[in-house]
């Protein structure tokens, strides 16, 4: 049996109707339509489903929809301000950290919320950050230089582009 | 969407919680982080009728600290918090070192450690160093509080000592003595994200003369059907001197009471031989930690 309630999704209320049994990712992918959000291994270990709730990175594939009524969930749709990428999706672009891209909307989330706590964080702390994060494509070296970059984007200590 | 059926109800107050809590007895379960809970459910381990959410509750948030009473942490904080804190990290920094290890950044974020305790994995993280602490649980229920040595807490492979209705409320750790240290140790095969195979919490307090123990506890993870104090051994420590003998006798002691199995993490004989280590590095790492207040001092 399904049950109505409201979802605030990158700043937009919707009103949805899911089963108590649904999970925040199933929800936000076929129900809401934004696709941004992965589904990898669905079990807590791969981090493609990272979103952010209430400014913390969160794994929807382990998060049911209806505990989410009354908070605010990111998802890598709503990070950049209209046509302005964030920091860390610029970074991303120039430092060349996507390949498939299945693991980058995750990355980029998990990498945003560790630059809001931390804009100069060492190596070792990006690597504890996004340890959550498995990317099975680049090797994760340029991944790691991108949020570095990011940070100091954000600091403006270099420039875009 | 593969919906399994049951309900869910996210209670507005503590009491209201308990109220629910009692009337729904065997069929409900608590849902805090859900990291453990969720995956038994989706791996079909599992299938409550009501899951009850508690982790907003605001009577379960918090950390404080009392001289007199000690750290006092609520059983609604997240991991990811304790690691953070500034009281923990002052008053207990083994807590947060394990704290820091559990899992990844989004998983500390979503996970209590209370739901670490009362799932009650042998290889759990954050046990060794509550039963290191001589930890008191704080256990609600409709009928009342009362509290519990986390030493009483496990009973078997993933059974606690909680009874139907009673939930955990929060966890106090008595303050540290300035002769006191503790310390966590664990073993992992990569540095993230992993189920330790080993891991282990030690509590050290010397006498005036800094060279004597009066009083040893030491607690090991993933060596058995729970996570215990190898007591006997602490028995047998109390009272040396703190040499060379005494790290070989603790390092031997463990290894005797511990009784580890071959799983895919580790061999008994590998988890023998480590469990021994671990404790020699724990108690060693307490010794400086007290060393380095008494320069302080
Ligand atoms: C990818 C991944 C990695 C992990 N890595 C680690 C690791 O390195 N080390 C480790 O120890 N664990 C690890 N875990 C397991 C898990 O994250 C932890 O055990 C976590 O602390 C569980 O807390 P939770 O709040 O999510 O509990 P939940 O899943 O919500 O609950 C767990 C159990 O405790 C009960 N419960 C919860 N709160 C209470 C309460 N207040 N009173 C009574 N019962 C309660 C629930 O009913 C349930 O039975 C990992 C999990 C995942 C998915
Ligand atoms: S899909 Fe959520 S962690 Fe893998
Ligand atoms: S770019 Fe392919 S998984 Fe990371």
């Amino acid at each position: 049996m399904k049950t109505l309630l409201k979802l605030n999704i990158n700043g937009e209320d919707f009103d949805l109707a899911a089963s108590p049994g649904a999970y925040l990712v199933d929800v936000i992918r076929e129900t809401v339509g934004l696709t941004g959000t992965k589904k990898g291994c669905g079990i807590g270990d791969c981090g493609a489903c990272t979103v952010l709730i209430d400014g913390r990175p969160t794994l929807s594939c382990l998060t049911l929809a209806l505990a989410c009524v009354g908070k605010e969930i990111v998802t890598i749709e709503g990070l950049s301000k209209g046509n302005e990428l964030h920091p860390v999706q610029k970074a991303f672009i120039d430092k060349g950290a996507v390949q498939c891209g299945f693991c980058t909307p995750g990355m980029v989330l998990s990498a945003a919320a560790l630059l809001r706590e931390n804009d100069r964080p060492s190596r070792d702390e990006i690597k504890t950050a996004l340890a959550g994060n498995l990317c099975r494509c680049t090797g994760y070296t340029k991944i790691v230089e991108a949020v570095e970059h990011a940070g100091q984007l954000i600091s403006g200590e270099a420039h875009h582009g | 969407m593969h919906g399994q059926s049951f309900a869910y109800q996210r209670p507005g107050s503590l009491r209201e919680f308990e109220a629910l809590y009692a009337s729904h007895g065997d069929n409900a379960k608590i849902l805090a982080g859900g990291t453990d809970l969720l995956v038994l459910i989706k791996e079909r381990l599992l299938a409550p009728r009501l899951l009850l959410d508690i982790s907003d509750l605001p009577e379960l948030k918090g950390i404080a600290y009392d001289p007199a009473a000690g750290l006092t942490i609520g059983a609604g904080v997240k991991v990811a918090e304790i690691e953070r804190s500034a009281l923990v990290k002052e008053h207990a920094p083994a807590l947060a070192f394990a704290a820091s290890n559990l899992g990844s950044n989004q998983v500390r974020w979503m996970a209590t450690m209370a739901g670490n305790v009362c799932h009650a994995s042998p290889a759990a993280e954050t046990p060794p160093v509550l039963l290191a602490h001589g930890c008191e649980l704080l256990i609600g229920s409709q009928a009342g509080e009362r509290r519990l040595p986390i030493a009483e807490f496990f009973l078997a492979y993933r059974k606690t000592a909680l009874k139907p209705g009673e939930y955990l409320k929060g966890f106090r750790l008595p303050p540290l003595a300035a002769d006191a240290a503790v310390a966590y140790r664990l073993r992992g095969l990569r540095r993230a994200m992993e189920i330790d195979m080993i891991n282990l919490g030690v509590y050290l307090r010397l006498e005036a003369d800094g060279a004597t123990a009066a009083e040893v506890r030491l607690a090991m993870g993933s060596v058995g059907p729970i996570s215990y104090r190898a007591a006997a051994t602490e028995e047998k420590l109390k009272g040396m001197t703190v040499d060379e003998a005494f790290l070989a006798a603790a390092a031997a002691g463990v290894a005797a009471e511990a009784a580890p199995i071959d799983d895919v993490r580790a061999s008994a004989d590998y988890r023998n031989r480590v469990v021994g280590v671990l404790a020699r590095r724990g108690l060693t790492h307490c010794l400086e930690q007290i060393g380095s207040r008494r320069n302080k001092a």
